[in-house]
């Protein structure tokens, strides 16, 4: 048996009006990647809140090494070999990848910083982990899923006993994500104990060996990745039974259903070049195309968070012109951002008030909700969505991630909207969530609004889609039936350079 | 929209402690000088008077600037300009009031231009001026800190100008009125003091202005996407800064019967921007309290009285003010609040327990 490295026993930790974690277990072993699941809310990033020093238990003993520890702040854990790459990138993005990687314990020569060594210490880490890139440019030049690995080879440095990765993937596609693992399995090797905490099940079952599930702050179970099936997995995660969620059909197209929103031939140089599509009245049509392919450009050239520079765009055939989000949203346009922390939540804000903010803006400040109406409103998400919160008055910012997500689908729901994009709605949510949003999308489609949906997920958007846009390094590659479309099919236009753009 | 009381979130609101402070400074004056609270009504002039009147009295202005400096400090800004639009506004009512002191050399119970006109003029141009930095910020993407201290320095040279760089002293009675006259038995700046206080936070909180001004002050980009034009509200939000400081600056200017456009307004940038930070709400923007500003500004006049009061020596007096708001803002910081927080809620676990057992 190998030796245990980190153990965990009865921690409990109340949060005032909530008891967060309920006595839970959790034992890790040296060399080995162990997942830990959950709902939202579930009770996981509370646990490594724990473990990382943010929060204090109330009970319970950490022991790490044979030695018991109280890490009294995150800084304390890493300095015990903790280190922990969190959801959302917490990196400066204006310093460099390499400063960065470095920051707080810069290599010294003659009483100054060794930018030589920095420097050239970074770009090998970048290497190893299979990612050439030069490292003194500012971190905000990459994209998320760059930043997602140096946040990685950051915490890999630091000489750790225990890394955390918490929702390492998912701001990463397909083939970065092989490239993670394969860093995982790498650090494996060298005897690392890995916390892995996603919500990507297939991902569980590739990499893990162990998984301990919580639900409701409480200790489910701990399971061999081996000997445990996903839809056994599920069922305890959610506590009940997952057949209803896979069996979502896809709405009906109605024939003859007119054409909502057009794009002709829009693009900035540079970035996307040349997108046309056409969304009919209750009609679904899913974005696919790996992290960078211009699916969020797109989208954003379509709600006028960005201008296009040639092309036109046309609601019910009538020219637009989109300067701002608000023009769009006049229009009975909606979106929903696929970065959440930057362009969703407004963190200070109250539940209530991050759901009624764009119906708001739409009325504008001199035309106030009446609070009741307000209230109602949240209200009805917060039930509707099943959002995990005491109340609509708490802050956003501190709900649980998808709980956030949640709220951000509800803020666009609410201005009851003729064409809704949304950018990556079920990133980092649960599956429960997950099925929720899945099937108020199909729902809204089936009551006439126009849907586009993206996502990095290929059995959602297949599942879902009546029509389906590849997308390819900056242009539309393929338009593919919903209907008739496999998996492989979109993987082919993917990867295959020469592919013939299908009308 | 009804919450449970929670005594525990309160014991963490900065504003509470803002309370707190306010209260033991003036016990502790009551302690050294017990006359301190006593509020004398004088059937003669129909006025009250009393120390704490003084207090309400004198922190007027810091008081209507700071309404401002609080929504724009929300928003993630700050507005240093606002100590020389006082100096223009008084230097443009008494322009107005005097309009050359050569051709009118002796000062006294007149007006050369149309009293409405004394008024509303230093209002209109203070606000073009907010509206000045607004556009700056808003338009062209500059640093609030870089844009208004343009006219920090700029507005005394205006102020400067608009006179001829002379000091004009006036005796017409109206224009007192608004430093120096009463009503209710309360001195007129208190009372325009409440309307403005009371116009500001309907304003904020019964239009979703506040809102929207939190909104930008958390996260511009997710408020833009949402539909939030924060251009927009960034301008109004520096007009009204401009609008009131213009206000303020009369109620200066008509206190001391002239314009110093030296002197007008000194320091009012920095009061105001300590008034609100010590009222809670945060130099980085985000949630609002009006309710905090106003205490806040209470306890930089409280505390400026007590020095006098107690006959400080005047060359201690500066550090002497430092020293209590230091304290002030210790007792507010995170660690301190949470301290206490968490020291309470332990012995609220404590007894809970006890009681189930």
């Amino acid at each position: 048996m190998r030796d245990v490295v980190l153990d965990m026993k009865g921690i409990s930790i109340q949060f005032p009006g909530v008891k967060a974690l309920d006595n839970v277990d959790f034992s890790l072993k040296r060399g080995e990647v162990h997942a830990l699941l959950g709902e939202n809310g579930a009770g996981k990033s509370t646990l490594i809140k724990c473990l990382t020093g943010v929060h204090h238990m109330d009970s319970g003993t950490i022991t790490l090494d044979g030695e018991e520890i109280k890490p009294s702040s995150p800084q304390a854990a890493i300095g015990m070999g903790i280190s922990t790459v969190f959801q959302e990138v917490n990196l400066c993005p204006n310093l460099t990848v390499a400063e960065n990687i470095f920051i707080g314990r810069q290599p010294m020569k003659h009483r100054q910083i060794n930018w030589k060594a920095i420097n050239q210490r970074s770009a090998e880490l970048m290497e190893h982990m299979g990612t050439s890139i030069d490292v003194t440019k500012p971190l905000s030049y990459y994209s998320i899923a760059i930043q997602q690995m140096v946040s990685i080879a950051r915490a890999v440095d630091i000489q750790a006993k225990v890394l955390i990765l918490d929702e390492p993937t998912s701001s990463l596609d397909e083939h970065e994500v092989r490239r993670l693992f394969k860093v995982v399995r790498d650090l494996k090797a060298r005897g690392l104990g890995i916390i892995f905490i996603t919500h990507f099940l297939d991902q569980v079952f590739e990499i893990s060996d162990q998984i301990t599930v919580l639900r409701n702050g409480k200790l489910v179970g701990k399971y061999d990745a081996a000997q445990i099936t996903k839809l056994e997995l599920v069922t305890y995660m959610i506590g009940k039974d997952m057949n209803q969620i896979f069996n979502l059909k896809r709405a009906e197209q109605k024939p003859g259903a007119p054409v909502k929103l057009e794009a002709e031939h829009i693009g900035i140089p540079g970035k996307v070049e040349d997108i046309s599509l056409a969304v009919k009245q209750g009609e679904l049509m899913g974005f696919a195309g790996l992290l960078g392919s211009g699916r969020t450009e797109t989208a954003e050239m379509l709600f006028g968070v960005t201008r296009p520079l040639h092309g036109t765009i046309k609601m019910d055939g009538k020219a637009l012109s989109l300067k701002t989000p608000l023009n769009a949203i006049n229009q009975k346009m909606a979106f929903c951002p696929e970065d959440r922390k930057r362009d969703g939540v407004i963190g200070d804000l109250s539940v209530r008030e991050n759901i009624c903010l764009a119906v708001q803006a739409k009325r504008g400040f001199l035309k106030p909700m009446p609070p009741r109406e307000q209230q109602e409103l949240a209200d009805k998400y917060i039930r509707l969505l099943s959002i995990a919160t005491p109340d609509a008055e708490k802050k956003v910012g501190e709900l649980s991630g998808g709980n956030q997500q949640k709220v951000i689908v509800a803020r666009w729901m609410a201005t009851n909207p003729d064409v809704l994009i949304l950018d990556e709605p079920t990133r980092g949510i649960d599956v429960g969530a997950k099925a929720e949003i899945q099937r108020l999308m199909l729902e809204m489609c089936e009551n006439g609004m126009a849907v586009i949906f993206i996502s990095s997920e290929l059995d959602e958007i297949i599942r879902c889609s009546n029509r389906i846009i590849v997308m390819r390094d900056g242009a539309k590659a393929a338009e593919l039936d919903g209907e008739n479309c496999r998996q492989s099919d979109i993987l082919a236009i993917i990867a295959n350079e020469s592919s013939e753009v299908s009308a | 929209m009804k919450r449970k009381f929670d005594w525990d979130s309160v014991v963490r609101s900065k504003i509470f402690w803002a309370v707190v402070a306010e209260v033991v400074i003036l016990l502790v004056s009551e302690i050294l000088k017990p006359d301190f609270f006593r509020i004398e009504y004088k059937p003669e002039t129909g006025m009250l008077y009393g120390v704490l009147i003084d207090i309400l009295n004198r922190s007027a202005e810091i008081t209507i600037i700071a309404m401002g400096m609080t929504l724009v400090i929300a928003l993630g800004g700050t507005d240093l300009s606002v100590g020389a639009l006082v100096a223009v506004s008084g230097a443009m009512a008494l322009k107005f009031l005097r309009w050359d002191v050569t051709q009118y050399p002796t000062p006294g119970d007149y007006t050369i231009m149309p009293f409405y006109l004394v008024i509303l003029a230093p209002l209109a141009v203070c606000t073009l001026m907010g509206a000045f930095n607004g556009l700056l910020i808003a338009k062209l993407g500059m640093q609030p800190i870089i844009a208004t201290l343009i006219l920090m320095v700029a507005g005394r040279g205006i102020a400067q100008i608009t006179t001829n760089g002379k000091q004009f002293t006036t005796m017409y009675t109206p224009f007192q009125v608004i430093g120096q006259g009463h009503l209710l038995a309360l001195p007129m700046p208190i009372i325009i003091t409440a309307v403005v206080v009371l116009c500001v936070a309907l304003f904020t909180r019964k239009t979703s202005f506040g809102m929207f001004v939190e909104s930008v002050g958390v996260n511009p980009s997710a408020s833009r996407v949402s539909g939030l034009q924060s251009d927009k509200i960034i301008l109004i939000a520096f007009m009204i800064t401009g609008f009131l400081s213009g206000i303020s600056g009369l109620i200066y200017s008509s206190r001391i019967s002239s314009c110093d456009s030296n002197n007008a307004g000194i320091n009012n940038e920095m009061n105001a921007i300590l008034a609100v930070v010590i009222g809670g709400t945060s130099m980085s923007g985000g949630k609002f309290s009006l309710a905090g500003t106003v205490i806040g500004s209470l306890i930089i006049q409280t505390i400026v009285t007590l020095v006098y009061f107690f006959g400080v020596v005047s060359e201690a007096i500066m550090a002497f003010e430092a020293m209590i708001i230091a304290v002030v803002i210790v007792l507010q910081s995170e660690p301190v609040r949470k301290a206490f927080a968490s020291r309470r809620r332990r012995g609220a676990a404590a007894t809970g327990g006890a009681v189930r057992a």
